[in-house]
């Protein structure tokens, strides 16, 4: 273990600077650089230490409005999949009656705590709202495929936004740690200078 | 020799990233272990009403309606969904203990290099 990262060490120089930037950006959201050497990232900015901060900064909070709207966007899909879900349930429910031949009786909420009955007989089709104050008749099957295509376009976005959200988070992991990295090179530039001219007055 | 001489490499930029995206999928585990774990609770005392009532029509909740379904059925049903969720809650348990030894791993790679430079524990 010790001298394989030995060895990728001193290999890490050449990996880094084309592994530095694997993706410039996602979807938008511009990539973080990864900072082999403070004094070369800041004179490559040609920045100032503070200036360098204040930039680092700024991009850690446009990383947080994107992470807010993704995290929004991601309830929102995690909220419609159980609905889908549910939806397909009562399908199967309407058509598995129908093949028993029995009419399905159901309570169903009317308003807010009042419920009424209803007997649901003639379950050849099913209508489905599909937004914008749209509502089709479709078959059982019909409903059946549309429900089930439906959630698989759901899921698969989840998971596309899921990764959006990971790329999202190293990206602001290695902006802070970079943050850290200038601040403790400045702390540290400061020492040298205060020792080299706390000698040059003794001497 | 001064903390900020230690090299930040990539590899270590990569375990950190990698630490920080196992800690939030930590987090979301167990807020999803919580909500299996009351789903669970929950179809335990369905089945429990279900055996003290003595309707032979159960009003079953099925999307947004409450059907009236025979009780066998809704026995059944019920512990068709108390499997499915055991086998979830089992599935994400297992998740959140591997999730926890790879954190564990890179704890002790990340403090073995940076030691006091690093934190890594919870606020």
């Amino acid at each position: 273990m010790a001298s394989a990262s030995a060895e990728t060490a001193s290999s890490s120089s050449e990996i880094a600077t084309a592994a530095a930037s694997p993706t410039t950006e996602r979807r938008g959201i511009p990539a973080a650089q990864f900072v082999e050497d403070v004094q070369t990232f800041l004179s490559q900015l040609d920045l100032d230490v503070n200036s360098a901060l204040a930039f680092l900064q700024e991009r850690l909070q446009q990383y947080k409005l994107v992470e807010m709207k993704l995290l929004a966007q991601q309830r929102d899909l995690q909220a419609k999949i159980p609905d889908i879900e549910k939806c397909l349930d009562i399908v199967a429910t309407l058509q598995a009656k129908k093949e028993g031949g029995e009419a399905l009786t159901a309570d169903f909420e009317v308003s807010e705590g009042i419920f009424s009955r209803a007997r649901i007989e003639d379950t050849d089709s099913v209508c489905l709202w599909l937004g914008a104050n749209v509502m089709l008749e479709y078959s059982c099957d019909e409903a059946t495929v549309l429900l089930q295509k439906n959630l698989e376009n759901a899921k698969a976005s989840l998971e596309v936004l899921i990764a959006d959200l990971q790329f999202l988070r190293d990206q602001v992991t290695i902006t802070q740690v970079t943050v850290a990295r200038v601040y403790n090179w400045d702390v540290h530039q400061r020492r040298i200078r205060q020792a080299a001219a706390a000698a040059a007055n003794e001497s | 020799a001064e903390k900020s001489d230690t090299v930040v490499t990539w590899e270590d930029q990569q375990n950190i990233n990698k630490f920080s995206k196992l800690n939030n999928r930590f987090h979301e585990l167990e807020d999803e272990i919580k909500f299996a774990k009351e789903t669970n609770d929950n179809l335990e005392d369905a089945g429990n009403e279900l055996i003290l009532t003595d309707e032979d029509i159960v009003r079953f909740q099925i999307g947004e309606v409450f059907a009236h379904v025979p009780r066998e059925e809704v026995e059944i049903r019920i512990e068709e969904m108390k499997e499915v969720n055991s086998k979830t809650l089992e599935k994400l348990e297992k998740e959140k203990e591997t999730v926890l030894a790879q954190m564990n791993e890179l704890k002790k790679i990340l403090y073995g290099k940076f030691r006091d430079s690093i934190n890594l524990e919870e606020d």
